[in-house]
């Protein structure tokens, strides 16, 4: 998962950047304005003055024709034919600054009919005078000079003047409300861009925080996790050390149980009269080696048999009660034991050797679930053969 | 510092066993099959206590204990048999030359807490 912070911190700078450039292309274009207003403003003075140039060439040019025309001096001749001849560079100037406005220059152009009309009736002052036409001199000045040719080029003059001042003064009242523009524009893009910092530093601030939270919130945990794998470990270790110890124990009961019943074993082995163990029914479950050694038999001939098939009682009848079985079972039943019974063992080979028989009830807490048989040789039988 | 305990018994599987049981209780435990053995170790090492058996290759599980009774007539010995007998009449008679005796088809935490009992300082005895 993409990390958050990271995205809004680049959101963020995103942001500065695009208002950094937004305030830079503000001020690039302000710049651009304020260069073509200075350049404006220096051709609206241009025009201004070579306008009221003119002005003043035309009072100078009637001034010193009328002088002249009284004076006859040649000095204000000298004067107005130069004011003449600065009027025709001003206009042409005039002109000139005025011709990419067609408003100005149709207005520089009625004027300058109106001025080539005035220069025109100077000149002929100026020429009558020259020809010593002194009173036609004057009446033409009188006539000419100050009438309403020279009012209506001096209206116009002021008006076009007064026109480029109107404009002067709405550039500049432009130019300040674009300055304004732009210092607000930086400022408040500036100010934009710092807090858009200062929320910057927060997020980053926030994070570390949050980080070093987590970080710390990990370590407890790692630690709290240590300290239950210490205990749940030291529980097993507990745990696998009592297995251990049972297992120990098993072994032990096991091994003393078997080595109880291999030296009881042992002892039965020993002995030498003939032990039978019965069941209820007085069939043979076990016997020891004196068994088989004195009878021939194997054991797998005698397991399972009545005692009968190799021991026979001397008084025993073939009738159910009074045989071997018989005997045997009754006694067992009523718990009683049989000691000392004459009795005859037979061998394999079909010997007989006369023994003594001795029956005791074997009792598992008090019930009698089988018998003990025990036989010896008669100490003076002569029939012991295998 | 470990408890010494001497074991002494002909079979190999008990000594075994009852000797690790013994060892992982915290005792250092010296086993051996013959009283000849037991008899070395007994003189050289002076043993905290010693277990045996009645039946031993060599001897008898009393002459030995009579024997060691002699030499170090400090020491406490437990008998340890499988012999079964009437139990109450044989541990009135054994109890008279030995410390303590135990049949073997006792559990290793009886045999345990009996060695503890024989080695306990005398003023917690």
């Amino acid at each position: 998962m993409k990390d958050k912070t990271t995205s809004r911190i680049l959101a963020f700078f995103l942001l500065i950047s695009a208002i950094l450039v937004i305030i830079a292309v503000q001020a690039a274009r302000n710049i651009k304005q304020s260069g073509d207003s200075s350049d404006w403003v220096n051709h609206t003075h241009a025009t201004l003055l070579e306008i009221e140039a003119l002005r003043t060439a035309l009072y100078v040019a009637e001034a010193s024709s009328r002088s002249y025309s009284w004076s006859n001096n040649t000095n204000d001749l000298t004067t107005s034919q130069k004011a003449l001849s600065d009027i025709a560079e001003h206009l042409n100037i005039t002109q000139a600054l005025t011709r990419y406005d067609l408003t100005k220059a149709k207005e520089v152009s009625d004027i300058e009919s109106l001025v080539s009309q005035h220069i025109s009736s100077i000149r002929n002052i100026l020429s009558t005078t020259q020809a010593s036409k002194m009173e036609t001199a004057r009446r033409l000045s009188d006539a000419d000079l100050g009438g309403e040719v020279s009012i209506t080029i001096q209206r116009k003059l002021k008006k076009l003047k007064d026109r480029e001042l109107a404009q002067l003064t709405e550039r500049d009242i432009e130019s300040y409300l674009q300055a304004q523009k732009t210092r607000w524009t930086v400022w408040a893009g500036v100010t934009l861009n710092v807090l858009l910092l200062a929320g910057v530093a927060w997020l980053i601030k926030h994070d570390i925080d949050i980080r070093r939270q987590a970080a710390a919130a990990l370590q407890v945990a790692n630690e709290q996790l240590e300290l239950r794998v210490k205990e749940r470990t030291a529980e097993l270790a507990n745990a696998n050390q009592k297995l251990s110890m049972d297992n120990l124990e098993q072994q032990w009961t096991n091994l003393t149980l078997e080595h109880q019943l291999r030296y009881n074993q042992r002892i039965v082995d020993s002995v030498s009269d003939l032990v039978f163990v019965l069941t209820k029914t007085s069939n043979i479950s076990r016997m020891n080696p004196a068994v088989l050694h004195l009878s021939g038999w194997e054991t797998t001939d005698l397991i399972n048999k009545p005692l009968s098939h190799i021991v026979e009682l001397v008084d025993s009848t073939d009738d159910g009660v009074h045989s071997t079985s018989g005997s045997l079972k009754l006694a067992m039943k009523e718990g009683r034991d049989l000691r000392e019974q004459e009795a005859f063992v037979k061998t394999k080979q079909g010997h007989q050797t006369p023994v003594i028989l001795s029956m005791f009830p074997l009792r598992d807490q008090d019930k009698v679930v089988g018998g003990v048989v025990t036989i010896q040789i008669k100490s003076n039988s002569s029939n012991t053969t295998f | 510092m470990k408890k010494h305990i001497l074991i002494l018994d002909d079979e190999a599987n008990i000594l075994e066993l009852l000797g690790q049981f013994l060892s992982s209780s915290g005792y250092q435990v010296t086993p051996v099959a013959t009283a000849s053995d037991a008899l070395k170790i007994i003189r050289s090492e002076s043993p905290d206590l010693v277990i045996s058996d009645l039946q031993l290759e060599d001897s008898d599980g009393l002459e030995l204990i009579a024997q060691l009774k002699k030499e170090a007539p400090n020491t406490p010995v437990i008998l340890l048999t499988g012999v079964l007998f009437d139990s109450d009449v044989v541990e009135k008679v054994l109890s008279k030359k030995v410390d303590r005796y135990l049949e073997k088809t006792s559990s290793l935490t009886k045999i345990r807490k009996t060695v503890e009992s024989l080695l306990a300082p005398a003023s917690s005895s």
